[in-house]
C-alpha cells in the first residue's frame, strides 16, 4: 500500500472538479497497477487501497507512526451529522482560538512524500501560510482529496463534499493543532517510511537528470561557439584574400559587410542567454505547440485546397492567434516553431506603426511574396528551397492603440486573403478590439505553465549559473510571479547578484517584493474582499490593504459587492438569525455608501471622501458577511437594471405627454393609478372577444390619444400576472395582425405634442406629406441644379444624398419661401 | 540674514542630491545589489517603485553615471520623464532609434534608457516598448522609475527586475538632515529636527524642502517654526485623542486635546481628515471596532464637507467614538 503514496509525477490538475475526480477514482482500481518504473504515463493508476489497515511498517520513524500519534478526533463528529454548521459550532466551543501561533522550526524536508490537502478555515493559520509551510517542508499540496492524499488538514466549515470524501476514502484527517504537532515531530527527510524514501529517491533522481540536462546544454553551446569561431576565422581569411585580390587588381571593390558584433554570453540578459533553443525546451503548452506545428506544416497543403477543410487542426484558417498572459513563451514558441520548419520570419510588433494605411502599404504587398533568404544561404543548400517560404509574426496585436487607426480591422482582412501563414500573438483575446479576429483565425490559447513544468528548467538554469536553488523555493517563485517564466528568470538573475544560495528563508523575505502588481479585475476584487481569510485577527492584511482592493476599481468594486454580498456563508456564524443580522448591517452600509457616493459624484465633487466610500461600500459590508463564497460570483446586475429603469422612465414620460389631455396627473400617479386600469381596458376586449374587441380597444386608445406603440408600452409596463409577454402570448397572432391592420387603416387623433426622434413617427409624417414632398422634390432639384454645379458632384456621394432626401420634408417651408 | 539670498541659489534638494550610490540613504539591500551591478556591468531591465522622495530617480542616475563614466554618460543614456512627450510615437521613433544607434562602449556596458515617472505613460506607449526591450536587449537596457508599479502593464513587469524601495527610516532622514545642517551652518534644536522628520513621513525630499523653507523663513529650526511651515495638526495629538477615547474612555482628556488644536486655528476639515488617516492605522484595536470608528469619522467628514464645520461636530465625533466600545 505504500506504493500508492509515491508522488506521481504529475500533480492532479488543481482545477479539476471534484465529482469528475471521484469517478476516476472509482474506475482506477480495476486497472492493473503499473509498475513504479513507468509512472509517467499513468499518473492516475493509484486507486483507493488506502482503506487497507496500515500494517507492515518498516523500522524507524515513519510518517504513519507520527500520524498515528496525532488524534483525529474531529472526523467522527462530521460523520454523525454532515452539517458543517454543527461542526463549526462544536469547534468553537471546544477552544477559544488564540490570536497568534508559533510555528515550530521543523526538520528540513520532513513532510517529504506526503500529499496534504487543506480544507476549511484554519482557526489561526492563513490558508496560504499553511500551504506554504507544507510545501516548504517538502509536502505536496493539492486542492482536492483523492486516493493519493496522505492526510487532510481540516479547519472550520470544511465543505460537506470534502468531508464526505474523507470518510469515503478513509483518509487521515487532522486539525490545525495536529498539523503543528506533525511538523514538530516528523523526522528529517520524512523518516524512513517507504513513501518518504521513494519521494527522496525520486527527487534526487530528478535533480540528477536536471544537472545532466544542464551539462548537455552547456556542451552544445560550447560546440556551437567553436563552430562559430571556426566559421568566423574562415570568413576572415576569405575576406582578407578578397581584399588583397581587390587591392592587387587596383579596383575599389565594395567593402565586405562588417561582421555583426557578437555579444559575449556573459553580457546578455539571463532571459536571452537561456532562451529556449528548440521547441522541446519550452515549458508547458506542449499540446498547443504541437497544434501550431501541425498547422504550420500543413499550411501549404491546406492552401492548395483553398482552406476549405474544417479540420480540428485549424485546416480551415490562414492565420492563427496565440493568446495568453505574458512571460509564458508565446513569442518564443512562434519563432521556434517557424524556425524549425524552415520558415523565414518577418516580425512586426507594437513598436512598429501598424495603422490601416501603413499595413496596406507595407504588409499587403508582402503577403504573396516568397523569401529570397534561401538563395543567399549557400552554406546549407539542402534547406535552400524551404527557405523560400516565410511567415509573418504579428506580435502584441492587442497593443494596437490610438496611433494604429484601423489596424486591427485591416489585419483581420489580411487574415482572410494572405498567401503566407500569419501568426498573431496577443495577451487578452477577450478584449472587444480582438473580436474581429474571432472567426478568421485558428485559436491557440496558451496557459501558464504549472510549477512542475517550470521546475526542471529553472533548476537547470540555476545550475548553469552556479546558483544553489532550493527546489522548494520554486513554488514561491511561481506564486509570486503568477507563473510567469520570464519574470522568474529575471528575479533569479537579480537575486543571484547578491546571493549565491537561495533557500526557503531568503525566498520568503524577497517574495513580497517580487510580486507583480497588476490592477485586479472586478471579479478578483470581489472574491478577495468576500473571502473570510483576510478578516481573521491573525491575518496580515491591514485595513489599508483592504481599501487598496477597493481602489483597484473604484467604480465596479461597490457594485460587485452589492451584487454578491448575499452569496457568502459568513464565518463563525452560528444561527440563521445572526446571518440575517449581518446581512442587514451590510445592507445598511451599502445604502449609506450611496449617500457618500452622491456627494462624490455630484456637482460638489468631494473626492476626499473616496477612502470613506471605499470603507462603507466595499470593506465594511464584506467584513460583515465575509466567509466562504459558495457560488459563482456574478457580474454587477445594477448596470442592466439601471438602463432598463431609464427606459421605462422614458416610456412613462411619453405616455404622460400623450394622455395629458384626458388625465390630469403626473408621471408617478399615472403609473400608479391609471396604467393598471388602462392596461386592462386595452387588452381585455381583445382577450375575451378576439377580433370583435378590436373596435372597442381602438376607441379607448383614441380617447386617450394613444398610438399603437403606446399600446405595446402600456402592456410592457405590467407586472406579475399581467406581464407584457404573458398578455401578448394570450392574444392569437391572427387577432394581433388584424388589430394592427385595422389600426393602421384608420385615422387617429394625436395630441399636439410629438416626441422627438422616434423613427416610426418620422416615417408616418413623411407618408402623410407624401404628395407635397413630390412637388417639392422636383422644385428643389431644379433649384439645386441651377444654384450650384458643385452640388451635383456631392450628390454622387451616398451620405449626402441620403441626407438631402431626409431633409426634404423639413426643407419644404424654406423652399416655399424661396419661391 | 541678508547673505541668505546668496547662499540659497540652488534648492538644497538639488545641491545635496547624491552623485554616487554610496551616498544614497536607505534601502541598503537594494542599493547593495545596484553596486554589484555596477561592478559586473550587465544591468538588467529594472523597475524601481516606491513612494516619492526616497531616491528612486537618484539611484538610477547614480547607477548610470557609475556604470558609464562621465564622458559616456551624456552619450549613452536617454532620459525621458513626464515633462517630455512620451506618446506612442516618441516611443516608436525616438526610443527605438536610440536603441538602434551604435555607441562603442566598454564590454559589459550597455546604453541605458531611463524612463522616469513611467506610471504616467499611456498603456499604448508601454505596449510599444515590449519587443523593443527584447530585441535590443544586447545593447540597450531600460530603467523605469514609478510610484505605483501597478500602473505599469504586466508584460513590462514581466520583463524587468522589480525593485521596491521602502520608506526611509526616521533616523536615516535625520542623519541626512544633520549633514545638511552642518554644511549649511543652520541653527536648530532637536525638537525642530524631530518635527521635520515626523512631518516628512519618510520622504527625504519633503524633509529637505521643509528644512530649507524653515531656515529661509525663520532662520531657526524649532518645532513651532516647522509646524508653522508645514501647517498640519500634529498627528501625535490626534493619536492621543483617539487613544484616550478608545482605551481610557476619557472624553474630558480628548476634548482638552481637541481644544489645543482648535485654538491653534486648525479647521475642522484638517482635523477630520487627519483623524481618518490616523484611525486607519491606530494600533491595538480590533478590526470590526476600527471599521465602526472609521464609519463615524466618515460621517462627520461628510457633514463637515457639507458645511457644518463646527466645533460641536468634532466633540460629537469623539464622544461617539468613546461610546463605541
Amino acid at each position: 500500500m505504500e506504493v500508492t503514496e509515491v508522488e506521481p509525477p504529475k500533480k492532479p490538475a488543481k482545477v479539476a472538479a471534484s465529482p469528475k475526480k471521484s469517478e476516476k477514482e472509482v474506475v482506477s482500481p480495476k486497472k492493473t497497477p503499473k509498475t513504479a518504473a513507468s509512472p509517467k504515463k499513468t499518473p492516475k493508476t493509484t486507486g483507493s487501497p488506502k482503506k487497507a489497515p496500515k500494517a507492515a511498517q518498516p523500522a524507524g520513524m515513519t510518517a504513519d507512526d507520527v500520524l498515528q500519534n496525532i488524534p483525529d478526533a474531529v472526523l467522527p463528529e462530521v460523520d454523525e451529522d454532515k452539517k458543517f454548521n454543527f461542526f463549526a459550532k462544536s469547534k468553537d466551543e471546544s477552544g477559544a482560538s488564540s490570536m497568534s501561533i508559533d510555528i515550530p522550526e521543523a526538520q528540513p524536508n520532513c513532510l517529504s512524500g506526503l500529499t496534504i490537502v487543506f480544507t476549511g478555515v484554519l482557526p489561526r493559520l492563513d490558508r496560504d501560510a499553511s500551504e506554504n509551510l507544507a510545501k516548504r517542508y517538502g509536502a505536496k499540496v493539492t486542492k482536492s482529496i483523492s486516493g493519493k492524499t496522505s492526510l487532510v488538514v481540516i479547519g472550520d466549515e470544511a465543505g460537506p463534499s470534502k468531508v464526505k470524501k474523507i470518510k469515503q476514502l478513509g483518509v487521515k484527517a487532522i486539525d490545525e493543532d495536529g498539523f503543528i504537532q506533525l511538523l514538530r515531530s516528523m523526522p528529517m527527510e520524512g523518516g524512513d517510511g517507504d513513501a518518504a524514501v521513494k519521494a527522496r529517491l525520486k527527487r534526487e533522481e530528478e535533480e540528477l537528470k536536471i544537472i545532466e540536462q544542464a551539462r548537455q546544454d552547456e556542451e552544445n553551446e560550447r560546440k556551437q561557439e567553436e563552430q562559430r569561431k571556426i566559421a568566423q576565422a574562415k570568413r576572415l581569411q576569405e575576406q582578407e584574400r578578397a581584399q588583397s585580390q581587390a587591392a592587387s587588381q587596383g579596383q575599389a571593390s565594395r567593402q565586405p559587410p562588417e561582421q555583426a558584433k557578437v555579444v559575449p554570453n556573459e553580457d546578455k540578459l539571463w532571459t536571452v542567454r537561456h532562451a529556449p533553443k528548440d521547441v522541446t525546451q519550452l515549458c508547458g503548452n506542449k499540446g498547443q505547440i504541437q497544434k501550431l506545428k501541425t498547422w504550420l506544416t500543413n499550411w501549404f497543403d491546406n492552401s492548395k485546397r483553398g482552406f476549405k477543410d474544417s479540420g480540428t487542426d485549424g485546416a480551415g484558417f490562414r492565420a492563427c492567434l496565440i493568446s495568453g498572459p505574458p512571460g509564458i513563451g508565446k513569442t518564443s514558441a512562434a519563432h521556434l516553431v517557424a524556425k524549425e520548419l524552415g520558415f523565414d520570419i518577418l516580425e512586426k510588433n507594437a513598436s512598429d506603426v501598424r495603422s490601416k494605411s501603413l499595413l496596406n502599404a507595407n504588409i499587403k504587398s508582402v503577403l504573396n511574396n516568397t523569401s529570397v533568404m534561401g538563395f543567399f544561404n549557400k552554406e546549407d543548400s539542402a534547406n535552400a528551397k524551404s527557405k523560400t517560404k516565410f511567415c509573418l509574426i504579428m506580435d502584441e496585436v492587442d497593443g494596437m492603440s490610438s496611433g494604429d487607426h484601423g489596424g486591427a480591422g485591416a489585419l483581420s482582412a489580411f487574415c482572410r486573403i494572405t498567401k503566407m501563414p500569419m501568426i498573431l500573438i496577443c495577451n487578452d483575446k477577450s478584449l472587444p478590439k480582438m473580436r474581429t479576429f474571432d472567426r478568421v483565425t485558428f485559436d491557440l490559447p496558451f496557459r501558464r505553465p504549472s510549477e512542475t513544468e517550470v521546475k526542471s528548467r529553472l533548476m537547470a538554469i540555476a545550475f548553469r549559473e552556479k546558483v544553489k536553488l532550493d527546489p522548494t523555493v520554486i513554488g514561491q517563485l511561481v506564486q509570486a510571479t503568477s507563473n510567469d517564466m520570464r519574470q522568474m528568470i529575471n528575479l533569479l538573475s537579480t537575486v543571484s547578484k547578491t546571493q549565491k544560495v537561495i533557500g526557503a528563508d531568503q525566498a520568503k523575505s524577497a517574495a513580497s517584493s517580487w510580486k507583480k502588481q497588476t490592477i485586479l479585475k472586478p471579479f478578483d476584487i470581489t472574491a478577495r474582499l468576500l473571502n473570510g481569510q483576510i478578516y481573521l485577527p491573525g491575518s496580515n492584511h491591514s485595513l489599508n490593504d483592504k481599501i487598496d482592493l477597493y481602489f483597484n476599481d473604484i467604480d465596479f468594486a461597490p457594485l460587485m459587492i452589492q451584487e454578491n454580498y448575499l452569496l457568502t456563508r459568513p464565518m463563525n456564524c452560528k444561527t440563521g438569525l445572526e446571518h440575517l443580522e449581518r446581512v442587514a448591517s451590510a445592507a445598511d452600509d451599502i445604502s449609506q455608501s450611496d449617500r457618500v457616493n452622491s456627494l462624490i459624484r455630484s456637482s460638489e465633487q468631494q473626492w476626499s471622501l473616496l477612502p470613506f466610500h471605499g470603507v462603507l461600500s466595499s470593506v465594511s459590508p464584506s467584513a460583515a458577511v465575509a466567509g466562504n463564497v459558495s457560488q459563482r460570483i456574478n457580474f454587477a446586475g445594477w448596470l442592466g437594471q439601471n438602463s432598463k429603469a431609464m427606459k421605462y422612465q422614458r416610456i412613462l414620460q411619453e405616455l404622460q405627454y400623450h394622455t395629458r389631455l384626458r388625465t390630469s396627473t403626473d408621471k408617478k400617479e399615472l403609473r400608479l393609478d391609471y396604467l393598471s386600469v388602462l392596461a386592462k381596458r386595452l387588452s381585455n376586449p381583445i382577450l375575451t372577444r378576439g377580433e370583435e374587441g378590436i373596435e372597442e380597444t381602438i376607441n379607448v386608445m383614441d380617447y386617450y390619444y394613444l398610438t399603437k406603440e403606446d399600446w405595446d408600452s402600456i402592456l410592457d409596463l405590467g407586472v406579475g400576472e399581467s406581464r407584457g409577454e404573458l398578455v401578448a402570448k394570450k392574444i392569437p397572432t391572427k387577432v394581433k395582425t388584424a388589430f394592427t391592420r385595422k389600426y393602421n387603416g384608420g385615422v387617429h387623433p394625436t395630441a399636439i405634442y410629438k416626441t422627438g426622434n422616434s423613427l416610426a413617427s418620422a416615417a408616418k409624417k413623411s407618408s402623410v406629406d407624401y404628395e407635397d414632398v413630390i412637388e417639392d422634390d422636383t422644385n428643389e432639384k431644379e433649384e439645386a441644379e441651377e444654384e450650384d454645379s458643385d452640388k451635383i458632384d456631392e450628390k454622387k456621394d451616398k451620405l449626402i444624398k441620403k441626407k438631402a432626401s431626409k431633409a426634404k420634408p423639413k426643407a419644404k417651408p424654406r423652399a416655399k419661401k424661396a419661391k | 540674514m541678508s547673505n541668505y539670498a546668496l547662499s540659497l541659489e540652488l534648492p538644497w534638494v538639488e545641491k545635496y542630491r547624491p552623485h554616487k550610490l554610496d551616498d544614497i540613504v536607505g534601502n541598503e539591500e537594494t542599493i547593495e545589489r545596484l553596486k554589484l551591478i555596477v561592478q559586473d556591468g550587465n544591468v538588467p531591465h529594472m523597475i524601481i517603485s516606491g513612494l516619492p522622495g526616497i531616491g528612486k530617480t537618484t539611484s538610477i542616475h547614480c547607477l548610470a553615471y557609475e556604470l558609464l563614466g562621465p564622458e559616456l554618460y551624456q552619450q549613452a543614456t536617454l532620459e525621458l520623464n513626464a515633462s517630455d512627450e512620451r506618446g506612442i510615437d516618441v516611443v516608436r521613433n525616438k526610443v527605438k532609434q536610440f536603441a538602434q544607434t551604435k555607441i562603442s562602449l566598454p564590454p559589459g556596458r550597455h546604453k541605458i534608457i531611463i524612463l522616469d515617472e513611467a506610471d504616467s505613460m499611456t498603456p499604448g506607449a508601454q505596449q510599444a516598448l515590449r519587443r523593443t526591450m527584447e530585441i535590443y536587449s544586447n545593447t540597450t537596457r531600460f530603467a523605469f522609475a514609478c510610484n505605483q508599479s501597478l500602473k505599469i502593464i504586466e508584460p513590462l513587469q514581466s520583463r524587468c527586475a522589480i525593485l521596491r524601495y521602502n520608506k526611509l527610516a526616521d533616523d536615516q532622514v535625520l542623519a541626512r538632515l544633520l549633514e545638511i545642517t552642518e554644511a549649511e551652518k543652520v541653527q536648530y534644536n532637536s525638537e525642530g529636527l524631530q518635527a521635520l522628520v515626523f512631518t516628512a513621513e519618510g520622504d527625504m525630499r519633503q524633509a529637505i524642502n521643509n528644512l530649507q523653507s524653515t531656515v529661509s523663513g525663520f532662520g531657526f529650526v524649532n518645532d513651532v517654526n516647522v509646524f508653522k511651515i508645514v501647517d498640519q495638526p500634529h498627528p501625535l495629538v490626534i493619536k492621543k485623542i483617539l487613544l484616550s477615547c478608545t482605551n481610557a474612555k476619557n472624553i474630558d482628556e480628548a476634548i482638552d486635546l481637541l481644544d489645543t488644536l482648535w485654538n491653534k486655528g486648525y479647521s475642522a476639515i484638517d482635523i477630520v481628515t487627519l483623524t481618518f488617516k490616523v484611525a486607519k492605522t491606530l494600533p491595538g484595536i480590533n478590526e470590526s471596532k476600527r471599521l465602526d470608528m472609521i464609519k463615524e469619522i466618515g460621517f462627520v467628514h461628510m457633514r463637515v464637507l457639507e458645511g457644518v464645520s463646527t466645533y460641536l461636530q468634532l466633540c460629537g465625533l469623539f464622544a461617539k467614538i468613546c461610546d463605541l466600545a
